[in-house]
């Protein structure tokens, strides 16, 4: 009885192992294929050296990341310290307020692209 | 009246043969099944000609606006790459799933197989007439219905420049501010 039942796990085994493989590999597909990534510009990868200034591509780039470390410089800006934990107030001290922008200044950053 | 007879008999024969196929079923409409050689022909020639003739009266704004690649690529991006195509990338699951398969747009008019070569007007307004449009039953889809014209021109201009276009000028052009 108990041999009987071993031979027939057995045979299960040898079907379903294979059968699950094989289901496996035809759903292996990478997910992030479909994650839209909305990334910001990779402006460190600009050559500037080989450029063509005239070129509009050339200007696109150069203005989209100009605007970018813009936008990047106002939001370093307007980063509230006294709110951020584990932070030693004490060496804030140094720190020159009068060189920073008050928080009026801040800007709503709004999303380019809506549909 | 023999011959009134025979166009009658011809037309009625006609229907009652178009009316069999399309209540038989017998049509397979499976994307994963291409159309035979000359089915595809017949499709292709009639879609070319639609759109050129369309497309003919368009005027061409200047294309050579820098802007233009910016607006037109995050568009491209959101839009018209998961069939299309972005630099370094020769398939994704849409260009693969779908039939007729979409243009790899990434490909200059000179490396895509089946494209009439054209002038760079003339391609420019195809271009313009079919993102607008869209195309009835190929999965292209009407975009002159959400977008205006001028948007539709940048996508173009971005379009234009998209074959020559390397990796890192892709991310940085399309990438969202």
């Amino acid at each position: 009885m108990k041999t009987n039942l071993i031979k027939t796990a057995s045979k299960l085994a040898l079907v379903l192992i294979p059968a699950i493989f094989l289901s496996i590999a035809a759903n292996a597909h990478d997910p992030s294929m479909h994650v839209k990534k909305a990334g910001k510009a990779d402006c460190s990868k600009m050559d500037h050296s080989k450029m063509d200034m005239k070129d509009p591509v050339a200007i696109a780039m150069m203005k989209k990341c100009m605007k970018q470390s813009e936008t990047d410089k106002k939001s370093m800006k307007n980063i509230d310290h006294s709110k951020m934990k584990g932070m030693d107030q004490s060496k804030m001290k140094d720190m020159d307020h009068s060189k920073m922008e008050k928080p009026e200044n801040k800007t709503n950053q709004k999303d380019a692209h809506n549909h | 009246m023999k011959i009134v007879k025979l166009l009658l008999l011809l037309t009625v024969s006609g229907i009652g043969v178009a009316a069999t196929v399309m209540y038989s079923g017998v049509v397979n409409v499976a994307a994963d099944e291409p159309h035979s050689d000359l089915v595809y022909w017949l499709l292709e020639e009639t879609r070319e000609n639609s759109i050129k003739k369309a497309a003919q009266v368009i005027i061409v704004p200047d294309l050579s606006e820098p802007e233009l690649l910016l607006t037109g690529g995050i568009d491209y991006e959101f839009m018209c790459s998961s069939c299309h195509l972005k630099p370094g990338q020769s398939e994704s699951d849409m260009s693969i799933g779908l039939y007729p398969t979409p243009p790899n747009l990434t490909l200059s008019i000179e490396e895509l197989v089946g494209h009439e070569h054209e002038d760079d007007q003339q391609a420019s307004r195809k271009s313009f007439w079919v993102i607008k449009h869209g195309i009835k039953a190929s999965g292209m889809p009407a975009w002159g219905k959400t977008h205006d014209d001028e948007r539709i021109w940048a996508m173009v201009a971005f379009i234009k420049r998209l074959p020559t276009l390397t990796k890192e000028q892709y991310q940085i052009l399309t990438a969202i501010e």
